[in-house]
């Protein structure tokens, strides 16, 4: 089965967005 | 200029690519850590020999760097007194505290997942060629895991210091 992880590009862009969403926790975290 | 997010990608990008320029260069370091011309009359086992010795001692530099990373990371949040409030993520201390726990989830995919089965993918440990091929799976996966991993990792170290403004 191909993952994203079986190419740079997809392996890069789910970090991006991996780091978009632990920014989002971490920030709704911190208004709290 | 004085632009945070600015400021935050530059520093991000700056330090992947600095890893990725300078990580080459170490690696090879470790494979050939002196020059040797190239002996034309050297048998395949001396050269296996060698090869051998040399993915040996790349992975063991590549396994405790992981731990050696990981321990002075968090001797260095319990020297400035915010271990515990960067673990249970409180307050501003949850930035570099979301690294922590990226970088330990790193460590222990290395140690966990990764290097069990990379041991029969190189050899060090027997094992059939099909079990070898699932291995072989298991360890691509697992290292462009911690590839992935990496990139919100340097962004929350990047951002612990110079990007706190981003977080409101």
């Amino acid at each position: 089965m191909r993952t994203p992880l079986d190419s740079v590009a997809g392996t890069l862009l789910s970090g991006f967005l991996l780091t978009g969403l632990l920014f989002a926790i971490v920030r709704a975290l911190m208004a709290r | 200029m004085d632009i945070p997010a600015l400021d935050v990608v530059l520093r991000w990008t700056h330090i992947v690519a600095g890893i990725v320029w300078m990580g080459h260069n170490y690696s090879n370091v470790v494979h050939r850590p002196t020059f040797e011309a190239m002996a034309p009359g050297q048998s395949a086992e001396a050269t296996g020999a060698l090869v051998m010795a040399a993915l040996s001692r790349e992975h063991a530099v590549f396994r405790y760097a992981s731990i050696v990373s990981w321990l002075s990371g968090m001797l260095m949040l319990w020297q400035r007194g915010f271990l515990v409030d960067a673990l249970t993520l409180t307050g501003y201390h949850a930035v570099i505290g979301m690294g922590a726990w990226i970088g330990t989830a790193m460590m222990l995919n290395v140690w966990l997942v990764l290097w069990p089965h990379q041991k029969k993918v190189l050899g060090f440990v027997a094992a059939t060629s099909e079990e070898r091929g699932r291995c072989a799976r298991v360890t691509f996966l697992s290292s462009r895991t911690n590839t992935m991993l990496s990139v919100p990792l340097l962004f929350f170290m990047a951002a612990s210091q110079h990007g706190l403004s981003l977080f409101g």
